[in-house]
């Protein structure tokens, strides 16, 4: 089975479509032209396409197309209410809901905001418990502001999901978003000048579950690589085994092994580009405890952004600020597609 | 009756409809019955920052101004981003 992978840029959405090998791929687009698209997905139960599609000039939109992108409708009356006092600055993720609640879809946006969609995007209703929650006067924005960027489902559980938000950490729901509660013990934020720990104001870059094994996260933060077993009610820190850096936004794992997972290291929080003078990928197979480097490109000096990684069951998928998309099958990296927008976002799915 | 002109990408968004005439006795009347009007005005029905309002030449600061029968208002994005 072929793949779709979805590439947002800060100058439309493209899409490319991989062969069965993943050695041969067709670029189209861009669609969305004149749109700055954060995020971009396909939803697996009824292919509909999503996407974060944003302006500085007309604000933040999910757009959505039943035609493979064809043709695009906006959704209606995307925004915070007045009494928040709080106003819609832009999208960052669309996240499809559970298998079993067809219709339920997620997004994620700024200024830390939460929203569920029940009628396949049409409109939106603002999570409260988020925009209202007892910790956000200790949120900070990061560079890219005060962002949810990261929900992620719960494979058995439809009432259980976690956001991560820069920079306030990671949140746990349990009643399906009625409440939410901190899931930061153990992940630093070293930036801090002291009480390194706290409860919340860690700055998560990507947090994923896994998809097959309950209970399951990983976590890509400001501050190093994590893993939970625990639902996320705690976290261990996976470096000094083979990782150059902590520091890093991309993060991709293996949905048939639950025990691999993928990172892009950079230099760090002041040097945010790739360790080393080259495009590293860093995969563990065993759970973290050691890490193999995979050489993408050499020299370069670039970046991948938080949603810049994706994989399905034969590949990872990894989209650069250089505007170059990779494959890295068995070991083996192709150039998907070059001289793209600096590219924010990369989903794949199944090409039908 | 007044005459609304559309940038290039409000003018995709609105359908590839470039030029509206609407019943309009001010500029607020006119941008909220636009089809793209939550691209124009954020959820407050404010004019977002980065979105100017020209009627008939001159810069509108207010979405309570008169506009008349031919007014030609014409939205423009301000010189931003990159």
């Amino acid at each position: 089975m072929g793949v779709l992978l979805l590439i947002g840029t800060r100058k439309g959405l493209f899409v490319l479509r991989g062969d069965d090998e993943r050695r041969s791929f067709e670029l189209e687009g861009p669609l969305l032209a004149g749109w700055q698209i954060n995020h971009a997905v396909v939803d697996p139960r009824d292919g509909a396409l999503y996407a974060c599609a944003n302006s500085w000039v007309y604000g933040g939109t999910v757009q959505r197309s039943t035609d493979l992108g064809k043709t695009w409708t906006r959704s209606e009356g995307l925004g915070l209410p007045e009494e928040s006092g709080l106003k819609l600055a832009s999208t960052w993720h669309l996240e499809p809901g559970h298998p079993s609640e067809p219709g339920t879809l997620w997004l994620g946006g700024e200024p830390a905001a939460l929203f569920r969609s029940d009628d396949s995007g049409a409109t939106w209703q603002v999570n409260d418990a988020v925009l209202g929650h007892e910790t956000r006067e200790k949120w900070t924005p990061g560079a890219g502001g005060l962002i949810t960027h990261s929900i992620t489902l719960d494979p058995d559980d439809p009432q259980r999901l976690w956001i991560g938000i820069s920079a306030a950490g990671v949140f746990r729901t349990e009643d399906a978003g009625a409440t939410w509660q901190p899931a930061n013990v153990g992940t630093e934020a070293c930036f801090l000048p002291e009480d390194r720990f706290p409860e919340v104001g860690q700055c998560v870059h990507k947090v994923l579950a896994h998809p097959g094994k309950p209970g399951r996260l990983w976590q890509q933060n400001h501050c190093g690589v994590y893993r939970s077993d625990d639902h996320g009610a705690s976290w261990e820190r996976l470096e000094g085994n083979g990782l150059p850096s902590g520091f890093g936004f991309g993060l991709a794992l293996d949905p048939s092994d639950p025990d691999r997972a993928f990172v892009i290291p950079e230099e760090g929080a002041e040097n945010r580009v790739t360790c080393d003078g080259r495009l590293g990928i860093y995969t563990t197979a065993d759970a973290g405890a050691s890490w193999e480097l995979i050489v993408a490109a050499e020299p370069a000096w670039v970046a991948v952004l938080r949603e810049g990684m994706s994989q399905d069951d034969e590949a990872v998928y990894v989209g650069a600020q250089s505007g170059h998309v990779y494959a890295l099958r068995h070991g083996e990296v192709v150039v998907a597609a070059e001289n793209l927008p600096p590219i924010l976002s990369v989903e794949a799915a199944a090409l039908q | 009756m007044a005459i609304v002109l559309l940038p290039g990408l409000l003018a995709t968004e609105a359908g590839g409809q470039q030029r509206f005439e609407l019943d309009a006795a001010t500029v607020g009347d006119a941008l909220r019955s636009l089809p793209i009007s939550d691209l124009v005005l954020d959820e407050r029905g404010e004019v977002r920052s980065l979105v100017h309002v020209y009627v008939d030449g001159e810069r509108a600061h207010d979405l309570a101004a008169p506009v008349v029968t031919k007014s030609r208002i014409r939205i423009v994005a301000a010189i931003a981003g990159g």
